[in-house]
């Protein structure tokens, strides 16, 4: 029995000591030379001599540190940035950081720290940003206080906090972001609060279990953000909250988290203090009326989404302040339910995601005359003829999003209630248009149109006249007749383009005149077509483009289209059918020449022939002085000549031999 | 001697074999007369647990899971990829935000990287009846950079 068990420590023996020579092996990732580097995941125990002396950024997550001091990261004096999330660290030494004066964030995050000494953080002259995120912190005097005064953001989310209270000699005053995610926070106390000297600070409490409050404990505060998230009682949240300032509350609840129904009392407290933007995300209303919303009156931003809506009440009143209303995720029916005419003064609307088709009908959005920007994605929508009745009266409309409806018609100057549009998103939702009109007329202060995956017959001529002004098309996915892109097309009446998308559109040729009409072009994606390398003639006389050829059916390029290439900035020819042979010898040289023009060089590899299938282009080394059937017929040739010469000699011999 | 080649022999067969990932052992996440469950993390990294509160054919909506992971991203936002298989054949591709800049299902979203989770909660699937036969799942986790958060390679066994 006791020899097989030796074996098996002598085992056991040999396995750990390769993976502990295996592990040291392994080397940082150079991001940006001598800046940048990235050494997570390697079970290092020490910082590695590869790195050099210059270090900024140190990404060193994941390895085991069970003590770090100031020998640790000596040599890494221009340390600005430093990672040290699960390292298993528990001991910061005196002076850790002394010689690093340049370091701005330091992330601890992760790891179980027994003791932080009193002058572990000094030596940085601005520390900004630290993270003490889950690493067992359950009283705030833990962290030493000395050189904190520049902090502006303070993580402490996951730990055991109980009291918000610092320590009377804790500079707070500069701080921007203080993160206490996921603590035992139950009572906030107006002492508490005090304790805090920052002005406009963004406090977040998400998580916390929040019992009570001591009423005005936020008593005359200014907050930029106060986030209160999965929160059970609401009404005990705004009574502590009298008084206060803030620029945004968010008081969302979770799947995960069962929080009370919102009652109109409950909301009473909201007339005690000063919010300009209010989010109640996934909450459910009871007796919801129109004085659910008495207190909302000053109201600039209010965030309904996923609250179980299928209407707003009408008769809202002065409601007159708000500008920008989200109502995602909910359960209208009609557009006309959100009745809009409560909200006189929005200039912002979002109902995208709907849990049930939404039916625009018409004119719902009549009284907002000064509306500029409208989500309607996501909505299931189908609209026979769309646009005109739905936007009527929004003559200010900038940004329209119509994207992921199921299908719409568009016929000629389908926009013409909004002829202000700046942006309108199409993106996958079925356009018919009848052959021949142009839906988009009157639109010329358009300036980005998406209309990728639209189904759209890509052949009519007609279909973008009147965007003079456009300068962004995506006409991904959508299909060109045979495949062909051709002299006279679509993109004649939009001349002064700067990015054109015609990547998925089964292309197989694009004629060499089809982009005469574009001058201003600076980005051209070809990408996922089937396209050929004589369709590169068409980009003859444009310079400086971003070019994406990637995945298209490009095998051999003749010397002839080398300087249209070479006359742009970027290009991108990965995933295609390269040749790898002598009779495309001078594109790979030209390719080795330029690579600092070439996106994706990894993913560009030869096809043919099949012993360098799968070679990157860079790589290739080609031979092509002679081919062998070259050497063949210079063999022949000298031999003949040879013969022809020793004759030749003969004959001459002879002939002196017989005049003697 | 003899000793001597046996252990080789052993350590060959124990030790990773060279730059291979190791596979993480398989886990039931449930088990029922019926019913069963197994799931293996994909994640070279790291292993996590899962588990489901009830296991039974006749799946109900928003049944209770359980899940521990150690966070290696930030997941503000949070998606998941299901693929279905049965035989090999994939017949459902899904995809699913779990955490969105604007619409934080769960109250785990905006952990940051390093972060251990334990969530114990409903999870908001939808109630239907699992065919018999075995059926492979592959799950990914991933954040708003593509980066994985957790990967599964599960198996659904229906008797």
């Amino acid at each position: 029995m006791a020899p097989p068990v030796s074996c098996l420590l002598v085992a056991v023996l040999f396995s750990a000591s390769c993976k502990a020579t295996a592990s040291s092996d392994q080397t940082c990732m150079e991001k940006e030379a001598n800046k940048i580097y990235n050494c997570e995941n390697l079970g290092l125990r020490e910082i590695p001599d590869t790195l050099p002396n210059t270090t900024e950024f140190l990404e060193f997550s994941f390895n085991f540190l069970p003590a770090i001091q100031n020998t640790t990261f000596c040599r890494l004096t221009n340390l600005i940035f430093l990672d040290l999330t699960r390292c298993q660290i528990n001991w910061i030494h005196e002076d850790t950081f002394q010689s690093h004066h340049q370091l701005d964030t330091l992330v601890l995050t992760g790891n179980p720290l027994i003791f932080m000494a009193e002058t572990s953080l000094l030596g940085p002259r601005a520390l900004k940003h630290l993270f003490l995120i889950q690493t067992g912190i359950s009283n705030l005097e833990f962290i030493p206080v000395h050189n904190l005064e520049n902090l502006e953001s303070l993580y402490l989310g996951s730990n055991y906090i109980s009291s918000m209270k610092f320590p009377g000699n804790f500079p707070t005053q500069n701080l921007k972001v203080l993160d206490f995610q996921n603590n035992a926070l139950h009572f906030l106390s107006r002492e508490d609060l005090n304790t805090l000297g920052a002005t406009n600070l963004s406090l977040n409490l998400d998580s916390n279990d929040i019992k009570g409050m001591e009423p005005g404990a936020f008593h005359a505060k200014v907050f930029q953000s106060l986030r209160f998230g999965g929160t059970l009682d609401v009404s005990v949240l705004l009574k502590g909250l009298q008084n206060s300032t803030t620029r945004s509350l968010w008081l969302g609840t979770y799947e995960d988290t069962e929080s009370q129904d919102l009652t109109p009392a409950m909301l009473e407290g909201l007339c005690e203090m000063s919010v300009e933007s209010i989010s109640l995300r996934k909450y459910r209303f009871s007796d919801l009326s129109a004085t659910t919303f008495r207190c909302f009156t000053p109201l600039r931003e209010l965030d309904l989404t996923a609250t179980h809506l299928r209407e707003l009440p009408s008769g809202i009143q002065g409601m007159n302040s708000l500008r920008k209303l989200v109502l995602n995720v909910n359960h209208f029916e009609q557009l006309c339910q959100i009745n809009a005419a409560s909200f006189p003064a929005l200039t912002d609307l979002s109902i995208k995601g709907n849990l049930g088709v939404l039916d625009l009908g018409a004119g719902c959005l009549e009284k907002l005359a000064n509306l500029r920007r409208l989500d309607l994605s996501h909505n299931g929508i189908k609209a026979s003829d769309c646009c005109n009745l739905p936007l009527k009266g929004l003559h200010h409309l900038q940004y329209l999003n119509l994207s992921y409806a199921v299908s719409m018609g568009l016929r000629r100057q389908a926009f013409q209630e909004s002829p202000k549009l700046e942006v309108l998103d199409l993106a996958f939702t079925h356009l018919t248009v009848m052959a021949s009109q142009s839906p988009f007329q009157n639109l010329p202060l358009l300036q980005v149109l998406n209309l990728s995956h639209c189904l759209l017959d890509a052949s009519n001529q007609h279909l973008l006249e009147g965007l003079g002004g456009l300068r962004q098309l995506n006409l991904q996915g959508n299909i060109f007749q045979d495949g062909s892109l051709s002299k006279t097309n679509l993109l004649q009446t939009v001349a002064g383009l700067e990015v054109l998308i015609l990547s998925s559109c089964e292309l197989l040729i694009i004629d060499q005149q089809a982009f005469h009409s574009l001058g201003n072009v600076t980005h051209i994606d070809l990408s996922h077509n089937s396209l050929m390398e004589n369709s590169i003639d068409a980009l003859g006389h444009l310079k400086g483009l971003y070019l994406n050829l990637a995945t298209n059916s490009i095998r051999i390029i003749p010397p002839h289209l080398l300087p249209i290439l070479s006359q742009q900035s970027t290009i991108n020819l990965s995933h295609n059918p390269l040749d790898c042979t002598c009779s495309n010898v001078r594109f790979i040289t030209w390719f080795r020449e330029n690579l600092h023009k070439l996106e994706d060089v990894e993913e560009t590899v030869c096809e043919n022939p099949p012993s360098l299938r799968g070679v990157k282009l860079s790589e290739v080394e080609l031979s092509c002085g002679i081919t062998a059937v070259g050497i063949f017929f210079l063999v022949v040739f000298l031999f003949l000549f040879t013969i022809l010469l020793i004759f030749a000699v003969k004959f001459l011999v002879r002939w002196k031999y017989q005049h003697i | 001697m003899k000793g001597f080649t046996a252990a080789f022999l052993i350590w060959t067969l124990i030790s990773p074999s060279g730059g291979g990932t190791p596979a993480w052992p398989t886990h039931t996440a449930c088990k029922d007369s019926n019913l069963e469950v197994l799931y293996q993390s994909c994640d070279p990294l790291q292993d996590f647990g899962f588990s489901i509160d009830q296991c039974s054919e006749h799946l109900k909506s928003n049944i209770n899971i359980r899940f521990g992971i150690i966070l290696r991203e930030d997941i503000k936002e949070l998606f998941l990829d299901a693929s279905l298989l049965t035989g090999g054949v994939p017949f459902l591709n899904y995809s699913y935000p779990i955490c969105e800049e604007d619409l934080p299902k769960f109250s785990f979203c905006g952990r940051r990287k390093g972060e251990q989770i334990y969530y114990a909660g409903p999870a908001t699937n939808l109630g239907f009846e699992i065919p018999k036969g075995e059926h492979q799942v592959l799950l990914k986790l991933y954040n708003e950079n593509h980066s994985m958060v957790a990967c599964a390679n599960a198996t659904i066994i229906c008797s």
